[in-house]
């Protein structure tokens, strides 16, 4: 295997533990390495993203004769006086067009994809389907009506409003205990999915734990000889 | 005056939150170093999801939205080749879109490396049968303009050469997509919802982070996705589906302790509350009326 | 000149103009205006682009100020911005398809995104095992519906005890669904409230008109 692809894997598992060390409690050097190689990289990488998109849009598209992005380029550079202490009002018109443009497709698209269209699938025929299907859809339309009358703080919750708005409690709390299982799930996935990347194939095995067992003792040493908050970030 | 002896009741109630972490650690290591082969079900979900990909036929272009940071994508991996698995062995023509600046570490970790000789075996290759169209789908503005006019503005693919000539000058607008596969770990691109879903009813499947599920199972249940899969342990459930094992189904050991050493732990600390904590606070309570 | 770009009436033009452009020809379906407001909405993300300059810049202050006063962990900040400004280099000298820039990623930013999102599934465990007390029926409820949630998801015990798949799958699929579709709908009805604020001039903070809602 090639010597850089090799240092690159090993190196993924020294920075992975790195950051592993936050969950000891304390700062050390280890992990302030990690979170600004972490910081600086994945800021750098941003900046790519953005000049890319810029590049593949309004300097090709300059090029190509569309003169629409030379007020883009404008907007884009007037954008930049925000950070100008005396200059920042210039930058308010690239945020209100860029915005404007923002709320009109999002209104439009998200109040059928967010309102209507879940709206119209909770309302839906309850006696077409049979017993199982009349008990669900009547749970879930039941559910998401008294959920949101327990929200309703615009007058004063009681008689009928405050059994609906009770209900929807119990009923919050119980979606909430299965959400919390899914979302358990997800995260357990993704640390499981991580450290399979660092176990797979069979010869990244010795130096992944190899690298954990040193990682850990290094953070252990740090700690109890005090240098670990003295050298952190 | 003596040491305190050990109240079992007390450490149920008060432990070291870090020994937990360490053996979460360990028991999600272990069986990676000694697999177990637990069995596992398939749940309905990913056998919708899994009829979904049926529908495809030989030829048909996917739009494949790879949504997801490099974290993402360690939870969506097995879904993920799962389903490449499936459009590679069926001749599944795909223009790949990433939404998220790590998805070039993406391109690398799943095309150069888990389906390099997958892609070989079955004669897959870049311009016949898939094209990297890099950022193309950042935000909902450029989603809109692929949705109406493709070729006006989608020309070069992720290394600037052109697109001419190759499987997407069939596509015009989001109608001449067969299917949208989205690998996601938030809202997704909400764009390929709002502009081809709605307005082309172009068939949608999704995988899905275990965070973000209950908001694409609302989604599933009004119609806008037909099909879902849910996080490692769906992509998993593929795995056995396409008769491709993989990472999913080794996961599933650790997967299964982690999540039993969670019951375990909510148990013990109910122990201790109502064994020793709730004994000691009422016990304060009493102290400081007196 | 400067009153141009002051002046609020001017920006709320451009803030309502903007919004009726990307607003009004999804219901007009004529070709040319539907093309123009494409075109627009691709300029305002190229537009948006250019916002990175000022995180840069932003974290380029920060990280001087800390190295020149010498606060603590101020030579972690020297090698940020060393890091930072060789890979942006890299980025536009070599491109980002380079083996050396390729590395890189894949040597830091993979690793640490997983890691910071994996490592949330370790304060998840302790929150639900500190934090679960059946204190009340409700905190009851919410273990209970937990449990079992936890009990389908482990594959083992599909396996075993299928029982367990209808009221796991009633928890996830029907009662936790509704949830988020509650939130979906309260969320959207917000948003076109602020929205509606943001376009009659009552909500401008976010252009920098602090202080003058409403006048």
């Amino acid at each position: 295997m090639e010597t850089w692809i090799f240092l690159s894997q090993i190196f993924q598992i020294f920075i992975a533990f790195c950051l592993f060390t936050t969950l000891y409690g304390k700062g050390n050097p280890l992990r302030s390495f990690a979170e600004y190689s972490y910081l600086a990289a994945g800021t750098a990488m941003s900046v790519m993203w953005a000049w890319n998109y810029i590049r593949d849009h309004a300097i090709i598209g300059l090029q190509a004769g569309e003169w629409i992005w030379i007020p883009a380029i404008i907007l884009g550079l007037m954008m930049w006086f925000r950070i100008h202490p005396k200059y920042s009002y210039i930058s308010r018109m690239p945020i209100a067009f860029t915005i404007g443009i923002g709320m009109g497709w999002t209104i439009r698209t998200n109040i059928f994809t967010q309102f209507i269209t879940q709206i119209s699938a909770t309302i839906v025929p309850l006696f077409d389907q049979g017993a199982m299907w009349l008990f669900e859809r009547t749970v879930i339309a039941v559910g998401i009506i008294t959920m949101m009358s327990f929200f309703i703080y615009t007058t004063e919750i009681k008689g009928p409003h405050l059994w609906s708005a009770t209900f929807g409690e119990y009923f919050m709390y119980l979606a909430f205990g299965a959400v919390f299982a899914g979302t358990f799930m997800g995260r357990l996935g993704l640390f499981v999915g991580h450290m399979q990347s660092y176990m797979f194939p069979v010869w990244k095995q010795p130096y992944t734990l190899g690298i954990a067992i040193l990682v850990f003792v290094v953070m252990l040493w740090l700690d109890r000889s005090g240098l670990g908050e003295k050298l952190s970030a | 005056m003596g040491k305190e002896d050990f109240n079992l009741l007390k450490w149920m109630a008060t432990y070291d939150k870090r020994w937990t972490y360490l053996l979460l650690f360990i028991l999600v290591l272990l069986p990676m170093i000694y697999p177990i082969g637990m069995p596992i079900s398939v749940s309905e979900l990913t056998k919708e999801y899994y009829e979904q990909l049926e529908t495809l036929e030989e030829g048909d272009i996917v739009l494949d939205s790879w949504s997801t940071e490099y974290s993402g994508y360690m939870e969506l991996k097995p879904g993920m080749i799962s389903s490449h698995k499936y459009f590679i062995k069926n001749g599944i023509k795909l223009f790949i879109c990433l939404g998220h600046p790590e998805g070039l570490a993406l391109v690398q970790a799943l095309l150069d490396e888990e389906l390099k000789s997958y892609m070989e075996k079955y004669d897959y290759t870049y311009g016949e049968d898939y094209i990297i169209l890099g950022t193309a789908l950042p935000n909902q503005a450029a989603t809109l303009a692929m949705a109406t006019d493709f070729q006006g503005s989608v020309k070069v693919d992720w290394k600037g050469d052109s697109i001419q000539g190759t499987f997407l000058d069939r596509i015009e607008t989001g109608a001449d997509i067969d299917m949208i596969s989205d690998y996601t770990t938030g809202a997704g691109n909400p764009g390929l919802i709002n502009h081809i879903v709605l307005t082309f009813g172009t068939p949608m499947i999704q995988n899905q982070i275990g965070v973000s599920l209950p908001g694409s199972l609302a989604n599933k249940d009004a119609g806008l996705i037909t099909g879902l899969l849910a996080s490692t342990r769906g992509g998993s459930e593929l795995e056995l589906l396409v008769n491709e094992p993989g990472p999913g189904l080794i996961a599933m050991d650790a997967f299964t302790l982690g999540h039993y050493l969670l019951i375990i732990f909510i148990v013990i600390g109910n122990i201790g509350y109502f064994g020793w904590a709730k004994r000691v606070s009422e016990e304060r309570e009493r102290t400081t009326i007196r | 000149m400067s009153w141009f770009f002051k002046s609020k009436q001017v920006n709320l033009a451009i803030l309502v103009a903007s919004f009726m452009m990307g607003f009004v020809p999804y219901f007009l379906e004529v070709p040319q205006v539907y093309g123009f407001a494409n075109t627009l909405t691709m300029v305002s993300a190229v537009v948006g682009q250019f916002a990175i300059v000022i995180a840069i810049y932003s974290q380029y202050r920060r990280s001087l100020r800390f190295i020149s006063e010498r606060r603590k962990g101020w030579v972690y900040n020297i090698y940020l911005l060393v890091l930072m400004s060789v890979m942006i280099l890299m980025g536009f000298l070599v491109g980002e398809h380079h083996a050396s820039y390729m590395w890189l990623v894949n040597s830091i930013v993979a690793p640490c995104s997983s890691v910071v999102y994996g490592i949330l599934a370790f304060y998840m465990f302790s929150a639900g095992a500190r934090a679960f007390r059946a204190r009340s029926l409700k905190a009851a409820l919410l273990i209970i519906a937990g449990i079992t949630v936890l009990l389908y998801q482990a594959p083992l015990t599909g396996a075993y005890f299928p029982g367990i798949s209808p009221y796991a799958v009633f928890l996830t699929e029907k009662v936790g669904m509704s949830l988020n579709r509650m939130f979906s709908i309260a969320i959207i009805t917000g948003a076109i409230m602020l929205n509606v604020r943001m376009l009659t001039g009552r909500e401008l903070a976010f252009m920098g008109f602090v202080g003058e809602e409403g006048s």
